[in-house]
């Protein structure tokens, strides 16, 4: 079953057009990752149906069914969390109170509080401390457990690596590929691209707000990445 | 002295109790709501016209419900169609519907002041330190204490309370965790002006209503919601006990320039600390 999938989507904050007839879609048990320089739209993939920018042309499903009008709720919904671009993790909660936010949607599935906790050690440690008191790398945990906690059918990774020292994002990618080997469904969207190999099976090139490459990144090439991604 | 106290407890509590739906509501729709003042005039009136049915408590109870009711009437019609507006937009929304609200209980119960009797079970006085002191007054200050303590514990521990603390800080991240955060708006500008309401019927043995009732305890919430820091409930509860308290000793000790001592002490922190007592500078 398709988890998520854009077809042929515009969307657009305000009046501004950021993407143009977009289409990708993501099934059970898949890594998929979007590349792409700073402002091609790649955090807009994310916008568009968390419904913070505006759907126009083209369809949207979640979990295999259209998304009708998008509420900023419907994706977690939907079984898609979201681990956003510069985290936001909640500074008047706690870390305990941000992970138990993350169970809002209560699907059932495996993930606990208790679990994340063995998962993330640090966490458990520093749970009755403000969530913005932590380090970077320890927000970036907190936020995959606060996604993790509402046991999401696929996991949304905005720019995981931001900031972040290359010892943590090792350590970000193995807790990835672990979860990519329990069968939670992955979107990377990075432009670390050590990252993306280790996790990704499959990727689609922005630019300009359009998809204009796709692939195995097996088939992936430095041509590509320096015509693409590099600065 | 301890009676000053008291009868400064008694304002702050009613002020505490107005002042946080001030604060509930500001908090999740981002809307600085002029028309909080009626509401508190509003349940007044609605537990007068209860009393005179079915008694007392029932009044309190009717005037809680009828508010809450009317908060969710006013979210869904008002308040959401404001959070994104021009502030300017807010205020004149807003104080337009103070003015219809005003004039709908002039229409409904008319121009003269009436009164609330106090409840058989709480009248007489009680000696206190060698004074007497008003039995109802006692009851005031307990029921905003009850009042402010339950809210502080649903806030503290339940998941709607999380929430709620969750969607004032950050209404995206809230809502891209699943949390249906309209509903949650609309539950807590219910439950704030629910106790706008509850507040108002409980003051109303203790005033004489009028359809302008509301205009001077709105104008002393914004202070304490000011001084305690925007959005923050346990500074509107500090806020509201330390502008009760000088209220009364201004009355006391200085009645020439009462009126004016809650004003200077927001000023004072508008230049000194304009995050307010329990904000965070930023």
């Amino acid at each position: 079953m398709s988890l998520l999938a854009f077809r042929d989507v515009d969307s657009f904050y305000g009046r501004a057009q950021v993407l143009r007839g977009v289409s990708f879609e993501i099934g059970a048990g898949e890594r998929v990752a979007i590349l792409g320089r700073n402002g091609v739209g790649k955090t807009t993939v994310v916008n568009t149906f968390l419904g913070i920018a505006s759907l126009g042309k083209g369809e949207i499903t979640l979990a295999g069914k259209p998304s009708g009008r998008i509420r900023n709720y419907t994706a977690a919904r939907a079984g898609i969390s979201v681990v956003p671009q510069g985290r936001r993790i909640i500074g008047a909660l706690s870390v305990k109170e941000n992970l138990v936010l993350g169970s809002a949607v209560d699907r059932k599935g495996s993930w606990t509080l208790e679990r994340v906790f063995n998962l993330f050690p640090i966490l458990r440690e520093r749970q009755d401390t403000s969530g913005t008191a932590l380090s970077g790398g320890q927000q970036q945990m907190l936020a995959i457990g606060r996604a993790l906690m509402a046991n999401p059918a696929l996991l949304v990774l905005d720019e995981p690596s931001e900031g972040l020292a290359p010892v943590i994002i090792d350590e970000l990618a193995d807790v990835f590929v672990r979860l990519a080997g329990e069968g939670t469904s992955l979107l990377l969207i990075e432009q670390h691209i050590s990252l993306v190999r280790r996790v990704a099976q499959t990727y689609h090139m922005l630019s300009k707000g359009a998809v204009v490459e796709s692939g195995t990144l097996a088939e992936l090439t430095d041509e590509q990445l320096k015509r693409h991604v590099a600065v | 002295m301890l009676i000053h106290v008291l009868n400064g407890l008694v304002y702050g509590g009613l002020l505490y109790l107005v002042a946080v739906g001030l604060v509930l509501i500001f908090g999740l729709r981002q809307v600085v709501n002029f028309a909080h003042g009626s509401l508190f005039m509003l349940g007044a009136y609605v537990a007068y016209a209860t009393i005179a049915i079915a008694g007392f408590w029932i009044g309190l109870l009717a005037a809680a419900i009828v508010l809450a009711l009317l908060g969710l009437l006013l979210d869904r019609t008002v308040f959401r169609q404001l959070q994104d507006q021009d502030p300017i937009v807010t205020v004149l929304v807003t104080f337009g519907l103070l003015l219809v609200l005003e004039d709908f209980v002039r229409t409904v119960w008319g121009r003269d002041n009436l009164t609330v009797a106090v409840p058989q079970l709480l009248q007489g006085t009680v000696d206190i330190a060698g004074a007497s002191f008003p039995i109802y007054r006692l009851f005031v200050i307990a029921a905003a204490a009850v009042i402010g303590a339950g809210l502080t514990i649903w806030l503290k521990t339940s998941r709607v309370g999380l929430y709620v603390r969750a969607f004032a800080a950050d209404p995206v991240t809230t809502g891209m965790q699943g949390v249906d955060t309209e509903r949650v708006s609309a539950s807590v500008v219910a439950v704030g002006a629910g106790l706008a309401g509850l507040s108002g019927a409980i003051a109303s043995p203790l005033l004489a209503l009028s359809p302008a009732m509301g205009g001077s305890i709105l104008i002393e919430s914004f202070i304490v919601v000011v001084v305690g820091g925007f959005g923050s409930f346990s500074g509107a509860f500090v806020a509201a006990l330390v502008i009760g308290q000088l209220q009364n000793f201004g009355i006391v000790f200085v009645p020439s320039i009462a009126s004016m001592v809650p004003f200077l002490l927001m000023m004072a922190i508008l230049i000194y600390r304009p995050e307010g007592l329990a904000g965070k500078a930023s």
